[in-house]
């Protein structure tokens, strides 16, 4: 048990040491990929284990990022203070979301989140001197943490660690009763209920908590780019998420993992052959998982070890 | 007085385009339960036919169209054969079969991504473009081609599921798959039928829409969305809800969009406003018209 | 022996249709109590409403003098009341294990980060493991469930309910569907069941499964007690072979 545990400190480790041998080209790929593997594991959790589809995932990673972003430089907040309110801010729009919409049955969930996704891509849009319009906000750097100015790779070591926490989080809640109640909830509702799970509030706990724990991402990545715009908030990535859980295995940490690195590294090696079309494959890709291997490539995987 | 007629009747119009695609997504849903994101796309695909064969090759328009509307059934005859019914055979989950054309959606839009170019691409009006003044009540032909279109639609809806056996067993289907299968109807069949028809409706919707929009690949989504909130303003009960559903959602966005005091870009905001009021709001009635 | 269950009075309508009309019974501690009746008698409506599926138009259930009508489903199993579905209602995604472990939902503490919370799970995890073997399905604890028989789902079932420790479990039609070898084993688990002190209630069809097994019986009909006692007393009521005319040979 505690060598499992040195084993994942130690591994973790090296993925924070890693950005050190990096270029600062490699480290942005490295920063976003890290991310995109911290958006799936929070997704699975909502999705893969507790079997609600939302298309609000990546709404909320925008809702963080520009929460912080407005507080900090349009409101001139500090630091610490931006940051909390930030997160208080995602937990409020996921309760008020998931109150009422978490009650609705299936894909039901799917529909008004995508709907939630869009209106706030207008927000955006027409937020003028707030959001920046269609332009967004660029040009702001991290300001500096108690006299500490973290750049460069040791910024992706924050990354590292807001992975990590995620994952410990994440873990930690579906290897106790609250996963299995989860999981209860999405496999037969009634059932759960029978066993004493609150079926309402275990969706609305999931929902909430996976939201913010998107913001808290969308926060971290405000300061990857140092540009928030309507773009990069928009629907694709919305359903990129989505297929990453899927394809790689929805339930499942490591599918998840697996799934996101899979669909973030694909278009670098795709697009000599299909240009921006990479989409293209991942539709087939979802597809051909749904149809030929509901268990994802995890599944796969576990089939050939056996 | 004049200026609210003509507002009437463009909103009509787009009511009608509203219409035809919360009937598509009704035709699927009532038999099947499943909810084709797809729809969208379909109308897109339906209006890069319309802009190759009306435009490119100057088919006569009937002509065209009858083409368009039969190979969009043919689109939605071969999705549900090899995307939907293998997982129902299989018993999945009816998720399964909901996701699975999620990704059948991404794929159609980068089908046409690639093989078009990315500008928007005109498609024909029948009749030119032209003003149509009946008394008072004036628009432009393509508004009245749209509604005259949309209600031969819907009375040939409305016949076929009231006087047809066709019609019956599609309503028996969706009343009890379990004991429609027992009365012998063929749910395959059933099934395979409502996709085409499905696809047919959005196709025709994407057609009819095109001329005012042009043909671009990203047309699907918003419309997809807008059928949808259609849909949910009208009822999966009733074929008429959709129409219904459709024109209260076009009249409150073009009403709101001229006399609301609020930015124009909002207006975008008002049919997913819509959709997640009556989501929220009335999701009862939506889950018992499902089970 | 003193009631731990106390069903007053109860009234559920379908529409014109009353299911259940002004109902009276107790399950006292310990015991094995058959409700019984002709098909539409009213007895899955009455398993429904103790279980807080439906709701009732009139009357009122006690347990352990607590009134628990109207509470929602998961608050009733969080009071000590577990039920099985007639229609095995497997978690499918997980192995037989977890699918029990989900039945002491309501065993643990709420705080999934303590140090406490390790050890509770370790625990739980041993007390399912024994429920498993009890039930008798000890060599498929870490099956799929998809690969279970209907047999074997029963008795899943009977382990997850068993995992809440319910001061009451509630049986829907539990031989319905079953071999004869496994209607007996399923009797004796039953048994075993009361003998570990918790009170049975089991809504059956099937008489002879279920009056050589039972303490006590209710006979509905049309929604109402005609005859309670021990299966031989009402076994003999006229009462009882009337609402049985025609199923006679049940008897």
């Amino acid at each position: 048990m505690t060598a499992k545990r040195l084993a994942w400190v130690g591994g973790f480790v090296i993925l924070a040491v890693l950005p050190f041998f990096l270029g600062s080209y490699h480290n942005d790929v490295y920063r976003k990929l890290l991310l995109w593997i911290t958006l799936a594991l929070g997704y699975n959790f909502l999705f893969g284990i507790c079997g609600q589809v939302a298309f609000s995932h990546f709404a909320f990673y925008g809702i963080g990022a520009y929460s912080v972003v407005i507080l900090l430089f349009q409101l001139n907040l500090p630091f610490p203070v931006a940051i909390v309110l930030g997160v208080v801010i995602c937990v409020v729009l996921a309760l008020a979301v998931a109150i009422p919409a978490t009650r609705l049955e299936g894909f039901y969930l799917a529909l008004v989140t995508l709907a939630l996704a869009q209106l706030f891509i207008v927000v955006l849009n027409e937020g003028g001197d707030v959001t920046g319009g269609t332009g967004g906000i660029a040009n702001y750097r991290l300001p500096p943490i108690f006299g500490w100015r973290i750049a460069g790779p040791s910024y992706t070591v924050v990354i590292v660690a807001l992975l990590a926490a995620t994952l410990a989080v994440l873990w930690r809640l579906d290897h106790s009763w609250f996963g299995r109640a989860c999981r209860a909830v999405r496999d037969n509702p009634e059932a759960a209920a029978a066993m004493g799970v609150d079926v309402a509030r275990t969706k609305v706990i999931v929902f909430t908590l996976t939201s913010a724990l998107a913001g808290i991402a969308g926060m971290v990545y405000a300061f990857v780019d140092n540009t928030v715009n309507p773009p990069i908030f928009g629907l694709d990535n919305a359903f990129l998420i989505l297929f990453m859980v899927i394809v790689g295995g929805a339930g499942r940490h490591a599918g998840a993992a697996i799934g996101a690195i899979l669909l973030f590294l694909l278009p670098f090696w795709l697009s000599p052959l299909v240009g921006h079309h990479h989409q293209l494959v991942f539709g087939l890709l979802v597809v051909a998982a749904i149809l030929l291997q509901p268990k994802g490539l995890i599944g796969l995987w576990d089939r050939f070890s056996r | 007085m004049r200026d609210l007629l003509e507002l009437a009747v463009s909103a009509t119009a787009s009511g009608c385009i509203y219409g035809l695609i919360a009937l598509a997504y009704l035709l699927m849903i009532r038999p099947t339960g499943i909810i084709n994101f797809a729809v969208g796309e379909w109308a897109m695909v339906a209006a890069f036919g319309g802009h190759l064969l009306l435009y490119r090759y100057e088919w006569p328009y009937a002509l065209g169209m009858a083409a368009v509307v039969a190979f969009m059934m043919l689109v939605g005859w071969g999705t549900e054969r090899v995307a939907v019914r293998p997982l129902v055979e299989k018993g999945a989950p009816l998720l399964a079969p909901i996701l699975a054309l999620l990704g059948v959606l991404v794929v159609t839009r980068e089908v046409i991504s690639v093989s078009f170019p990315p500008d928007p691409l005109p498609v024909p009006f029948p009749f030119g473009i032209g003003r149509l003044e009946i008394g008072p009540v004036g628009g432009s032909y393509q508004s009245f081609f749209i509604i005259v279109v949309t209600l031969l639609v819907f009375a040939g809806m409305w016949f076929f599921f009231e006087k047809t056996l066709w019609g019956k067993s599609f309503e028996a289907v969706a009343l009890n798959r379990r004991a429609a299968a027992l009365m012998g109807i063929n749910l395959s069949r059933v099934t395979a039928l409502s996709f085409a028809g499905g696809a047919g409706a959005a196709g025709l919707a994407g057609l009819l829409v095109s001329p005012n929009i042009s043909a671009h690949y990203l047309m699907g989504v918003p419309l997809a969305i807008q059928g949808f909130t259609a849909l949910v303003v009208g009822g999966v009960g009733r074929v008429e809800g959709a129409l219904l559903g459709g024109l209260l959602l076009a009249f409150a966005e073009q009403f709101i969009a001229r006399y609301a005091p609020i930015p124009s870009g909002y207006t975008q905001g008002v049919p997913l406003l819509f959709l997640m009021i009556f989501l929220l709001v009335r999701p009862t009635g939506l889950l018992r018209a499902r089970a | 022996m003193g009631s731990i269950l106390e069903v007053r009075r109860l009234t559920k309508r379908f529409g014109g249709l009353t299911a259940v009309a002004g109902l009276d019974f107790d399950l006292r501690e310990g015991e094995i109590l058959g409700v019984i009746g002709p098909n539409g008698a009213g007895k899955t409506t009455t398993f429904n409403i103790i279980a807080g599926t439906y709701d009732a138009d009139e009357g009122e259930i006690r347990f352990a003098g607590q009134p628990i009508l109207g509470l929602a489903p998961h608050r009733i199993a969080r009071l000590g009341i577990m039920r099985t579905f007639q229609h095995n209602r497997p978690f499918s995604g997980m192995p037989v294990l977890d699918n029990v472990m989900v039945g002491a939902h309501t065993r643990f503490s709420k705080n999934v980060f303590s140090r406490k919370a390790a050890n509770e799970e370790r625990f739980q995890r041993r007390r399912a493991e024994e429920l498993v073997e009890f039930v008798g399905l000890a060599g498929l604890r870490d099956a799929d469930v998809g690969t279970l028989s209907f047999g074997q789902g029963r008795l899943l079932e009977i382990a997850r309910a068993l995992a809440g420790e319910p001061r009451v479990i509630l049986f829907d039609e539990p031989a319905a569907g079953l071999t004869p070898a496994e209607l007996d084993r399923l009797g004796g688990i039953i048994r075993g069941i009361a003998q570990r002190g918790i009170a049975v209630l089991l809504i059956e069809h099937d008489m002879r499964f279920l009056l050589p097994l039972a303490s006590r019986v209710v006979v509905l009909n049309f929604g109402a007690r005609i005859a309670e006692g021990t299966p031989q007393e009402v076994r003999s009521q006229p009462a009882v072979m009337e609402a049985y005319l025609g199923d006679a040979a049940a008897l």
